[in-house]
């Protein structure tokens, strides 16, 4: 191999039998929508960046967000001719990807094919017996990994026997070898911030739901993975997990970029957790700082509850914070138990109390179906969320269906109990309940439509016009912008639960 | 979430208190930590159990973060007052780990990252570990005595007395660990990156490497 290697980080279009695209970048749970929203891989553009620093021909070939049919996609991937092609995969789509992979190796039986991701760097044996791929990457820092293992393919025309770089899982001929546990904490000032320009950020700036202006941005994340990181159902729990924290002044440097050189007007972190206490201080006062809370830019984080304190959303408001998403996922405890949420039922209000009082707008994430959910606590959820919502507490939501997915500790949970109905990874698109549960599938997914019916309800209506007393622009937004998209949300969600309904 | 009552808080170094409070009603195991609230703030934080998790109260060794919102109100509890306590959680355990059998530990920490390795030696009385504590000044050796002659190093980075200056990184670069220990690491993020790099250029697979961030 020579140092010019051309290495394409690749997201195939994937569309099924309805027609729908499948979504699938980090942390994100793969569902099939006919209007997708367009997620900027994080970690995968910085990888790209880095790689392209290093003086590796990188093709940003993300066939979804750049609205390739697959058939396009692979003619213009067989064109390329890459000597690497990197692929990001989850549960849902693991089988599609084999099938692809194996294409891709009878056209191109040189090209050397890694897959990462979350499923996996779980089950990297299961990825080499299924499909040609000749490394599996099982580090969620793709970036710092993919960087080494590039270096060393450079300079290394025996690297199926010499890499010994900690995290992969590597085909040489016949057998598999595993080079160990990958490393856990990077100092992730040394992966760059995203090149826009390479990473196509116009691809991703207006087919976002979460976006109330556009152009928008995901921000390079200042958290890589959770620092919580104990909630059964999430990909960011596990004994080899733990969290990486980026320097808050470089972060800051990059939303003045975004800002003053893109025209971005929302940026959101999609960090597992962002910062909290004294460095969420400090990130907010930085934005004031730099005048950056002028701009007419919102931001948006995720967060937990009982994680940010009135003193910092007070000055998070200050700096034009708007979205911020918190994982509600259940109104009960012994769920929150199960689940390892870490928080308490009886501080939710308060904690939406102060972002709402500070301008800000609360998106709520549920989740419906856990196997052990009874019609009790299911009706409890139900009538929690709408009181949150009517009352103005909350702004948005999003409900899904609890899908074990990627050897998450709730998955293993589901098979040791033996409630999973299928092992058909293509089952696990989130469409559909796939585990034994004690009411029947069509109660969860009324919950769902009652749910997402909350945005037309009258009550709903009123409390956002009482918040254009206000005389926020945001809040304007909100009620004139924002409710065209919720149309078109719950339409979609709708039509899912109904496919789902029918099977 | 339960609400248990303290039972002891004690400072043991101008930034560090430990705070001892009632046992929840929950199996838990040694390295877990518990979100603690004090209740009236609506915010929490994670905080790694300092004690044996068999014992009938659990201990925290906490620093007082200036501008904090959780650790100065907890700074202040006197006996009887109350905490929330959500958990235990996490996987930072040794169990498995000591079901391989006659396993070589190193615990390598920094600050309160001792905490898990405390609640370790405690909850298994029959360890062979070496632990490499880095602190700021002398006063920071937390029960030093306890993990028992010649298990314990302290390494100390603001020495008083003109002592030389030492960090974890230092001692590990200086010293060739057991080549089949079992390696935790548990501190800040810098420290953590590179003491993997040095386990691994001691031949330490990254596979018996297991870390956890402390802030």
């Amino acid at each position: 191999m020579g140092a010019q290697l051309k290495i394409s980080i690749s997201y195939p279009p994937i569309v099924n039998s309805k027609g729908q695209k499948a979504m699938v970048s980090q942390n994100r749970n793969v569902q099939y929508f006919k209007k997708p929203t367009y997620l900027l891989p994080v970690v995968h553009s910085q990888a790209a960046t880095w790689l392209d620093q290093k003086g590796y021909d990188v093709i940003w070939d993300d066939g979804n967000a750049q609205r390739k049919s697959y058939k396009q996609w692979f003619n213009d991937l067989v064109s390329a001719r890459p000597d690497i092609i990197v692929f990001e995969s989850t549960t849902p789509v693991m089988k599609f990807y084999w099938r692809t992979i194996n294409q891709i190796k009878e056209k191109m039986p040189e090209v050397i094919v890694v897959m990462t991701g979350y499923h996996s760097m779980r089950m990297p044996q299961e990825t080499l017996d299924e499909s040609s791929a000749d490394v599996v990457l099982k580090s969620n820092h793709v970036d710092f990994a993919l960087v080494r293992f590039a270096d060393f393919v450079a300079t290394n025309d025996n690297w199926r026997e010499t890499l010994d770089i900690e995290g992969f899982s590597i085909r040489n001929g016949n057998t598999i070898r595993d080079t160990g546990n990958f490393k856990q904490v990077e100092e992730l000032e040394t992966s760059p911030i995203i090149n826009r320009d390479l990473t196509r950020w116009k691809d991703y700036a207006y087919e976002n739901g979460n976006f109330l202006q556009t152009p928008g941005a995901y921000a390079t994340s200042v958290i890589r993975d959770c620092m919580f990181g104990k909630c059964t159902f999430c990909r960011y729990n596990g004994p080899d997990l733990t969290f990486s924290m980026m320097d808050i002044k470089r972060s800051l440097d990059e939303y003045e970029n975004l800002i003053n050189n893109y025209g971005v007007k929302e940026i959101f972190d999609d960090s597992g957790v962002w910062y909290r206490g004294r460095e969420a201080r400090a990130f907010a006062q930085g934005i004031i700082d730099r005048g950056l809370h002028k701009k007419g830019c919102y931001f948006g984080i995720n967060t937990r509850f009982e994680y940010l304190d009135e003193e910092t959303l007070k000055l998070m408001g200050k700096a034009n914070f708007r979205f911020i998403l918190l994982g509600y996922e259940a109104a009960d405890n012994e769920t929150l138990m199960r689940l390892n949420k870490g928080y308490q039922l009886e501080h939710v209000d308060n904690c939406l109390k102060w972002m709402t009082k500070y301008g800000m707008h609360p998106h709520l994430t549920i989740m419906v179906g856990y196997y052990w959910q009874t019609k009790e606590q299911l009706d409890k959820t139900v009538s929690e969320v709408k009181r949150l919502m009517f009352s103005g507490l909350a702004r948005t939501l999003q409900v899904t269906l609890c899908t074990p997915l990627d050897y998450t500790p709730y998955h293993k949970e589901c098979q040791m109990a033996g409630v999973l109905t299928t092992d058909n990874y293509d089952d696990f698109d989130m469409s559909k309940l796939i585990v034994k549960t004690p009411i029947p599938h069509e109660e969860y997914y009324n919950a769902v439509r009652e749910m997402y019916s909350i945005a037309f309800h009258p009550k709903f209506i009123l409390r956002q016009l009482l918040f254009l007393l206000g005389l926020k622009k945001r809040d304007w937004q909100f009620l004139f912008t924002y409710s065209v998209r919720a149309i078109r949300r719950v339409r979609q969600h709708v039509f899912n639960l109904t496919q789902a309904s029918k099977t | 979430m339960q609400l248990v009552s303290v039972i002891d808080n004690e400072r043991l170094s101008t930034s560090t208190f430990m705070l001892t409070v009632e046992r929840p009603t929950a199996m838990i195991k040694a390295g877990q930590c518990f979100n603690v609230g004090t209740g009236v703030s609506g915010v929490n934080r994670e905080y790694s159990m300092y004690s044996d998790a068999n014992a009938d109260f659990v201990q925290f060794l906490i620093r007082e973060v200036d501008g904090g919102i959780v650790s100065t109100k907890l700074a202040e509890m006197k006996k009887g007052d109350t905490v929330e306590l959500a958990g235990p959680y996490g996987e930072f355990c040794i169990e498995n780990t000591i079901a391989r059998g006659d396993e070589h530990y190193t615990f390598i920490c920094t600050g309160t990252g001792i905490a898990p390795f405390r609640s370790f030696v405690q909850t298994y009385g029959s360890l062979n570990f070496e632990l490499i504590h880095g602190i700021r000044h002398e006063e920071e050796q937390y029960h030093a005595k306890e993990y028992g002659r010649g298990r314990y190093t302290p390494c100390i980075s603001r020495p008083a007395n003109g002592a030389n200056t030492q960090r974890v990184t230092d001692y590990i670069q200086r010293n060739t660990l057991n080549p089949n220990t079992t390696v935790y690491i548990c501190g800040n993020r810098k420290m953590i990156a590179e003491v993997f790099e040095l386990c691994r250029q001691q031949g330490i697979s990254g596979s018996n490497i297991f870390t956890e961030v402390f802030f």
